[in-house]
């Protein structure tokens, strides 16, 4: 046994030094997962996307209308840029990108309004380009139609003889509240990037295990021993529990990214995770002949396994099959539980069900990979025997 | 010299699963991925404290929209929330105890809706509903008023609402996800393979200190050389990016309203500049295995940097001039232009010529990887 013990802490330390003296896995596993974080997080600095530029075509102008620009105007999410006189002439502009939206009032706005059983239509057409911009310009319109209708609305009960206390609490008689819990800003960085933290230790560790594994097969160094399995997932280990301790733990207090969850929750998950991203990095380096083919074959897999997830398209709407697939992803379960963890600020206790399958999927993959080392063994040892003299 | 590429390239099978076998799996996930490409069902939860006639019917009015699925019906706000902090539901729409009665007083009733925004689209789809259910609720409450005060439902329509929005959107009338999300991932993917490939077919020769056969099976000549390695490769991609655009133009029917053929000229330029990027980066970097990373990292970000889902007006200005750095985001542009702008062929042009210009760039590197193909005067690793 103790003779065993020395064999795992051998390969243990010889993989420390394979990944110590190789600058490519160096480049990959510290700085490829330092510095993406940093690239993420400049690159969605700004939350939210203000100042649209939207272009107007007022055929009715009107105080009404006038009145309605200029309050919508005051809304940080748009701008108004350009004032046409034809559709045509605004269509032109949204072709060219230099506005992302129209509105426009229809000759009669103003006279619909003041009639007391008019109904007043306003136009909103938006650049579909990104989601972001119909988002932008329509709720905020929205927002600006409403408080201008409630107006209206009391002018009108007033003009039917109504009290105006009355017509007031009419008009207001259900208000609402609406809280966006989590993440204050709302933005895009809150969202995008905790989900993209936990990609970079899955593709990181991905690649440069199976960078690892393949200069092993080119020098013919390979061994696939248990212990040696042990010894290697053991290495990788020690150092991404750190660097996935600094991503997860540190890096949404450093850099103003939502962080409301326990850091002790956080780094009781990164254990399940890691060993869990280790055993299935090290099943698939076993397909994996040459250093640098990994990288060319897997790299397409790290949008794969983002939208299989189910973080930015909903896990809902995602058909069943994908789905099933994507339980035996790891990353799957560790994007959810922390998004849960520290965007949402669940505890452990409520992520239990993301928490057992990181252990499960760790456990399986590590007797599949006992299971993969063992016939590539066999393999290696058909092949490898000596010719008789 | 044609015949050398082509034996390696049968040779070794991760030519073509890397190539082929990756866009056909790419194209197959991306495309049947987003059913619908409209968010629907999205689960919900109420907390319906009043637990009156009026509150039971807003919840059955909510069920009845395509948007939202109401999962749960609870009195007790902690148990949504819990829901919520499992990842469940996506919004919690909360009906407070007397709201009825406070209604018919004119005591003006608030309704609270919390939505959650670390899931963007189903807290969005989840807020849009929500809202419009608030606001329902109000109008639904003026009409019985109004309607006791002996008006017609005609009538009281319009006093209700005096102003409508309506909305249009621009070139994707359906506010269909993935007609904008695939369009830009799978010619990004393609890019990727091109880049990742170039630089893997050029460094290999390098690694394998092949390169001195390759430049005497090109007659010493370094440009026949390159052109002779890329033609089947090139082939290749073109192949795939043709069959690309005719799946997702015709087969699937994404909208073009501008020229399809200006489109898929700007796919073909994007593919080269693509192949070009790969060959500067293994003129800069001509050890296989750095250039490989560096061209991995930087054809990674193409995905954020073209803006399609976070537009690049909202990037900070080093951000933004880094972002005319990756080809995808000229392909998107014209993509844009081209499929739903129906833009005259003025605006795709500035594009198209940044496209070419990565291919002039891979020219200066030219004689550094010469150098480096001839006297091996880089490290194997």
């Amino acid at each position: 046994m103790s003779e065993y013990k020395y064999k795992i802490v051998k390969s243990f330390v010889s993989e420390l030094q394979r990944i110590f003296r190789d600058p490519g896995v160096m480049v990959i596993f510290i700085v490829a997962t330092l510095a993406y974080p940093l690239i993420y997080k400049a690159l969605y600095w700004n939350e939210q996307i203000c100042d649209v530029p939207v272009a107007v075509v007022d055929l009715s102008n009107s105080p009404e209308s006038r009145t309605f620009l200029h309050r919508w105007n005051a809304s940080p999410d748009i701008r108004l840029t350009y004032s046409c006189t034809s559709m045509a002439e605004a269509e032109q502009l949204l072709r060219e990108q230099k506005v992302h939206g129209i509105i426009y009032f229809p000759h009669d706005f103003a006279r619909q309004l003041a009639d007391p059983l008019g109904k007043a239509h306003i136009s909103l057409y938006c650049d579909m380009s990104s989601f972001l911009y119909m988002k932008a310009i329509y709720l905020s319109c929205n927002q600006v139609m409403l408080e201008s209708m409630r107006n209206i609305q009391i002018d009108r009960y007033e003009q039917m003889g109504m009290d105006k206390e009355f017509a007031w609490a009419l008009v207001q008689d259900a208000p609402y509240t609406e809280t966006a819990l989590f993440t204050p800003t709302g933005g895009y960085g809150s969202f995008l990037i905790p989900a993209v933290l936990v990609l970079i230790l899955h593709q990181t560790l991905l690649f440069g295990i199976c960078m690892l594994g393949g200069t092993a097969r080119e020098e013919n160094e390979e061994s696939y021993s248990f212990s040696s399995l042990i010894g290697r997932a053991g290495a990788c280990f020690l150092i991404y529990y750190g660097l996935a301790a600094i991503l997860l733990g540190f890096f949404p207090r450093l850099f103003d990214i939502p962080h409301i969850g326990s850091i002790g929750d956080i780094l009781l998950l990164i254990a399940p995770y890691l060993l869990a991203v280790i055993f299935f990095s090290l099943c698939v380096s076993v397909f994996i002949r040459n250093r640098e083919s990994g990288l060319v074959l897997l790299i397409s897999t790290s949008l794969i396994f983002l939208f299989m997830a189910g973080i930015s398209w909903p896990k809902e709407m995602i058909p069943s099959a994908w789905r099933y697939l994507s339980y035996f992803i790891p990353y799957t379960w560790g994007a959810h539980a922390f998004i849960h963890i520290n965007s949402m600020g669940a505890t452990l206790a409520q992520t239990s069900m993301e928490y057992t399958a990181l252990w499960i999927l760790a456990g399986g993959y590590m007797l599949l990979a006992c299971g993969l080392f063992y016939l590539r063994k066999s393999a290696l040892f058909r092949t490898s025997r000596p010719l008789p003299e | 010299m044609l015949v050398r590429e082509l034996r390696m390239m049968f040779a070794r099978p991760l030519y073509l699963f890397a190539s082929v076998g990756v866009m056909l799996l790419s194209t197959f996930f991306f495309l049947t991925l987003m059913k619908g490409g409209a968010a629907e069902k999205m689960p919900m939860a109420v907390v319906d404290q009043d637990q009156t006639t009026i509150s039971r019917r807003l919840i059955h009015e909510m069920q009845a929209t395509p948007s939202v699925d109401i999962q749960l019906i609870t009195n007790s706000y902690s148990e949504a929330r819990d829901a919520m902090q499992k990842g469940k539901i996506y919004g919690i729409f909360v009906i407070r105890e007397g709201f009825y009665r406070d209604l018919v007083s004119f005591k003006r009733p608030q309704i609270d809706f919390y939505v959650t925004n670390a899931y963007t689209v189903g807290g969005n789809t989840a807020y849009k509903q929500m809202l419009t259910m608030a606001n329902l609720v109000s109008g639904a409450f003026q009409r019985e008023v109004l309607r006791k005060k002996g008006m017609t439902d005609d009538v009281i329509m319009h006093r209700i609402q005096p102003i409508a929005i309506e909305g249009h959107m621009v070139a994707n009338p359906w506010g269909n996800y993935s007609i904008y999300l695939v369009s830009t991932i799978l010619p990004g993917i393609l890019g990727l393979v091109c880049i990742m490939l170039t630089i893997f077919a050029i460094g290999f020769e390098l690694k394998a200190r092949t390169s001195h056969a390759w430049l005497r099976a090109a007659g010493g000549n370094y440009t026949i050389a390159m052109i002779g390695k890329l033609i089947p490769y090139t082939l290749i991609y073109l192949i795939l990016g043709v069959g690309c655009h005719l799946i997702l133009y015709r087969f699937v029917g994404f909208p073009v309203y501008g020229s399809t053929w200006r489109l898929m000229f700007g796919l073909l330029l994007f593919i080269l500049a693509m192949e070009a990027l790969g060959i500067t980066m293994i003129g800069l970097l001509p050890t296989l295995r750095d250039a490989l990373s560096i061209g991995a990292l930087y054809s990674m970000l193409g995905f954020s940097l073209s803006g399609f889902t976070y537009p690049q007006m909202a990037m900070l200005p080093p951000v933004k001039a880094l972002s005319y750095m990756e080809p995808l985001r000229h392909y998107y542009l014209i993509y844009v232009n081209e499929a739903l702008m129906a833009a005259p062929v003025e605006n795709s042009i500035p594009y198209m010529l940044a496209l070419t210009l990565f291919m002039v760039a891979s020219l200066c590197v030219a004689p550094r990887l010469h150098r480096a193909l001839v006297y091996w005067n880089y490290p194997l690793k």
